[in-house]
């Protein structure tokens, strides 16, 4: 009986992972700013978007101007 | 503006390796991209290869199947972990070799306590399947942080098991970690918690993989992934399961 039980789970959980494993994760999965950058290791980069927050602070936003010496 | 022109040519990534592998892939025609269909099939093949091994294992018991299993499967992880490249040869090799493993160790525990092998597959099934459920869903959102906090976990997890193989050369061990005390089934607990959450590390992986198009060899890198974590998976359930039925 134990081994019927748990060999259904098996074969369930086999059939979910088949079927569900090749749809696409939800929108509230993939439209994230926090996801994982698999480019870098975990220990290199621990804190992203705070890196990218600060470097965003030092740019000036206006138009440029050209500069003219005379 | 300049950010955003090197978001589109580099992706999310700001890896030179992962850079290059995005250029190639525009290039790429439709079937030969990563995509989440060829991952789950690949993961079929895989989890078949090693069914394969272990049914033979199982029939023919052999310590030299087991062990040699063993020790070409850990050699073979730790090549197709750095020269993805080549994991369409060697993760088949490392499914059906780990199979051969797995096989002739369920059968010394099952000989001990009838039904414990059946259990432990239903159980690393449902596992997996309630997981990936979790993720699809959005339910579980893996982080930066969640990875950090899950590769610190694995990575303290393999020390111990390390300090404690070498320690049982000179009669000695990390004697909770093998006890079936309750610190021993906390800890072998603790580990199966950590191994499971391996899996949505993975499936993150390979999902993301597949949105950047990775090249078609990262299929059978994926595949290869959530192998290794499936097989630590059944063998933390299959230890846990020993430890509880021993009590």
């Amino acid at each position: 009986m134990n081994s019927i039980i748990f060999g259904l789970l098996a074969a369930i959980s086999l059939f979910i992972f088949f079927n569900l494993g090749k749809v696409k994760a939800s929108a509230k999965q993939i439209n994230r700013d926090d996801r994982i950058n698999w480019g870098t290791p975990p220990w290199r980069k621990k804190n992203p978007s705070s890196k990218r927050d600060s470097s965003s602070g030092r740019i000036i936003e206006g138009e440029a101007e050209e500069i003219n010496k005379d | 503006m300049a950010r955003h022109a090197a978001l589109e040519t580099f992706g999310r990534s700001g890896n030179p390796v992962f850079g290059d592998k995005f250029n190639q892939s525009q290039g790429f025609v439709g079937s030969e991209r990563m995509t989440l269909d060829g991952t789950v099939n690949k993961t079929g093949i895989l989890l078949g290869l090693c069914f394969f091994g272990a049914i033979i294992s199982w029939n023919i018991p052999n310590p030299f199947l087991m062990v040699g299993g063993a020790l070409v499967g850990f050699c073979l992880a730790i090549y197709t972990s750095f020269v993805p490249r080549n994991a369409g040869i060697t993760a088949p090799i490392y499914a059906f070799v780990k199979g051969l493993f797995l096989g002739g160790i369920s059968l010394v525990l099952e000989m001990q306590f009838p039904g414990i092998a059946i259990q432990a597959i239903g159980l690393t099934f449902g596992t997996l399947a309630s997981l990936l459920f979790f993720y699809k869903s959005g339910l579980i959102k893996p982080t930066e942080n969640f990875r950090l906090m899950i590769f610190s976990a694995t990575f303290g997890i393999m020390i111990l098991y390390l300090v404690s193989f070498v320690m049982s050369f000179f009669g000695s061990g990390i004697g909770f970690i093998h006890s079936n005390g309750i610190f021993g089934i906390g800890f072998s607990l603790f580990v199966v918690c950590i191994a499971a959450l391996n899996l949505v590390l993975d499936f993150d992986f390979i999902e993301q993989g597949a949105e950047n198009s990775l090249p078609k060899y990262m299929e059978w890198y994926g595949a290869f992934s959530l192998m290794v974590t499936l097989i630590w998976l059944y063998l933390e359930i299959l230890r846990l399961l020993a430890k509880l039925r021993s009590r």
